[in-house]
């Protein structure tokens, strides 16, 4: 089964819109939606959370129709992280639990209390004098405490320091050795997905480039730096994007459609990235 | 429904003590008038809970958490309700202890309570649909509205059925005490609905 299925999702706005999105996250993976600010990540997990309505298309959550009354009980398996933390700033993590213990039938208080100290999350001190480490771990303990089968993170570690960072990536890989638990994570450190996820979903402009398995995107791009006059001796249908400098070219090629005399450098899923949005740009 | 009424209570307590203490003085003062503008205030305490919502983007978190729609909406009234109860159940019991202090021309009656209960109903009820539609602080523009033409229509009515004869008529009482109640019934019973259809709208704007 899979935790996230789309289908020919539409969503527009105007001025933007998700076009055509077909994605699915496989249970038990964690898959890392990328793309720059203003791509659709988003509007993507609105729309999978039934935070806003498709104009077409299908969204199943855990096996579930999100658009079905029995959403609404799906919702109790589904921890949420968005970019902020988004409680009153009045309240204090005390209270919060407070609040969360009537939101969520399945709220564990013990282990809510027990992220707090984790943590050091001061349960007395109100919110709005918590540091955006301090936010983002109470967001996260909250969504960890009601034994959720899936976590959806939008931009959770953005703005964190290396180390915070880090200790959140770790408390996510242990959340994922449950081979029920899922993770659908939005950043655009693409350095924190790479080192997390499994798959790895692209989004550029309100669609989906690409959703794939990551090392099957090492594997299957690589890198050949050369001087400009080999450009022309790589096969066109294998360049999805150059970089060109005076001292010479670095190009993004598919390893299968190049030649061995070429030397191929690994590509890691950040080159990829920045490499087909140029190429596009530069097209 | 539960978790929500506690959150705007937690909220509201700690931002508003002052608003509070406002209240309970009021509410304890002696006269109609001032029971009134106690009640008046306590309708207005859901407005501010959803400012404060907005003001967090509490409602963008919500919108993905186990709560309906309705949950939603109907711990607004619910706040509403409560502290209106609240503020009227305070005045009540002022009212009828200082009954006992001031020895004459004082009116202790709780007759005025029920009314001014259902106005505070009324305005949660004709209100709250707009603030859930086009936010607080669009919201609060049909508030300020609002007011002025119950104001208006208020004076209106008393002086063109009383008159200049100081007696209130049977009539006007008759509305007061059973109109006003059975308005505030209605009011509430399509505003609800109302509301939700609202903030469904706006949710998926």
């Amino acid at each position: 089964m899979n935790a996230i299925e789309m289908k020919h999702v539409n969503k527009s706005f105007g001025d933007f819109a998700i076009q055509n999105l077909d994605f699915a996250l496989p249970q038990g993976a964690i898959c890392g939606l990328v793309g720059e600010n203003g791509a659709g990540k988003s509007t993507t997990i609105r729309l999978i959370m039934h935070a806003l309505r498709p104009d077409s298309g299908e969204i199943s959550v855990l096996g579930v129709d999100n658009a079905s009354p029995e959403f609404q009980q799906v919702k109790e398996d589904v921890g949420i992280v968005l970019d902020e933390a988004y409680y009153p700033e009045t309240l204090n993590a005390k209270q919060v639990g407070s609040v969360m213990a009537d939101t969520y039938q399945r709220w564990d208080a013990a282990v809510y209390e027990g992220y707090l100290k984790r943590f050091d999350l001061p349960p007395k001190k109100f919110f709005k004098d918590y540091s955006r480490g301090m936010t983002m771990k109470l967001a996260i303990a909250v969504a960890l405490s009601h034994s959720p089968r899936l976590l959806i993170l939008d931009e959770a570690t953005s703005g964190l320091d290396p180390i915070v960072r880090d200790e959140i990536l770790e408390l996510f890989s242990e959340f994922t050795r449950d081979p029920g638990h899922s993770i659908l994570m939005s950043s655009h450190i693409v350095s924190d997905l790479e080192k997390l996820c499994d798959y790895i979903a692209f989004l550029h402009k309100g669609q989906l480039r690409f959703c794939a398995e990551k090392d099957a995107l090492r594997d299957e791009y690589g890198i050949v730096s050369c001087a400009k006059a080999q450009l022309a001796d790589l096969p066109a249908e294998a360049v999805c994007g150059v970089e060109q400098s005076p001292y010479g070219a670095r190009v993004l090629v598919r390893r299968a459609l190049v030649s061995s005399a070429f030397q191929i450098e690994r590509a890691n899923i950040e080159d990829i990235i920045l490499f087909l949005v140029k190429g596009e740009k530069n097209a | 429904m539960k978790a929500l009424l506690k959150k705007d209570i937690f909220v509201l307590i700690r931002q508003m003590r002052m608003f509070l203490v406002m209240i309970v003085v009021f509410s304890v003062l002696p006269g109609m008038n001032m029971s009134i503008f106690a009640i008046v205030y306590c309708g207005m305490l859901p407005y501010t809970a959803m400012a404060y919502d907005e003001r967090s983007k509490w409602t963008q978190l919500a919108a993905m958490m186990p709560y309906t729609p309705g949950d939603i909406v109907l711990s607004k009234y619910a706040l509403g309700w409560l502290a209106v109860g609240f503020a009227t159940a305070l005045s009540a019991v002022a009212n009828l202890i200082l009954g006992h202090f001031i020895p004459s021309g004082y009116d202790s009656s709780l007759s005025g309570m029920l009314p001014s209960f259902c106005i505070g109903l009324i305005m949660i009820a004709v209100t709250l649909p707009p603030m859930f539609r086009f936010g607080v602080e669009k919201g609060r523009m049909f508030f300020i509205l609002l007011i002025v033409v119950l104001a208006c229509g208020g004076a209106g009515l008393v002086q063109g059925v009383v008159g200049s004869d100081e007696e209130v008529p049977a009539a006007l009482n008759a509305f007061i005490s059973l109109g006003v109640p059975a308005l505030a019934v209605v009011l509430t019973a399509v505003s609800i609905p109302l509301s939700v259809a609202m903030y469904k709208r706006q949710k998926y704007a």
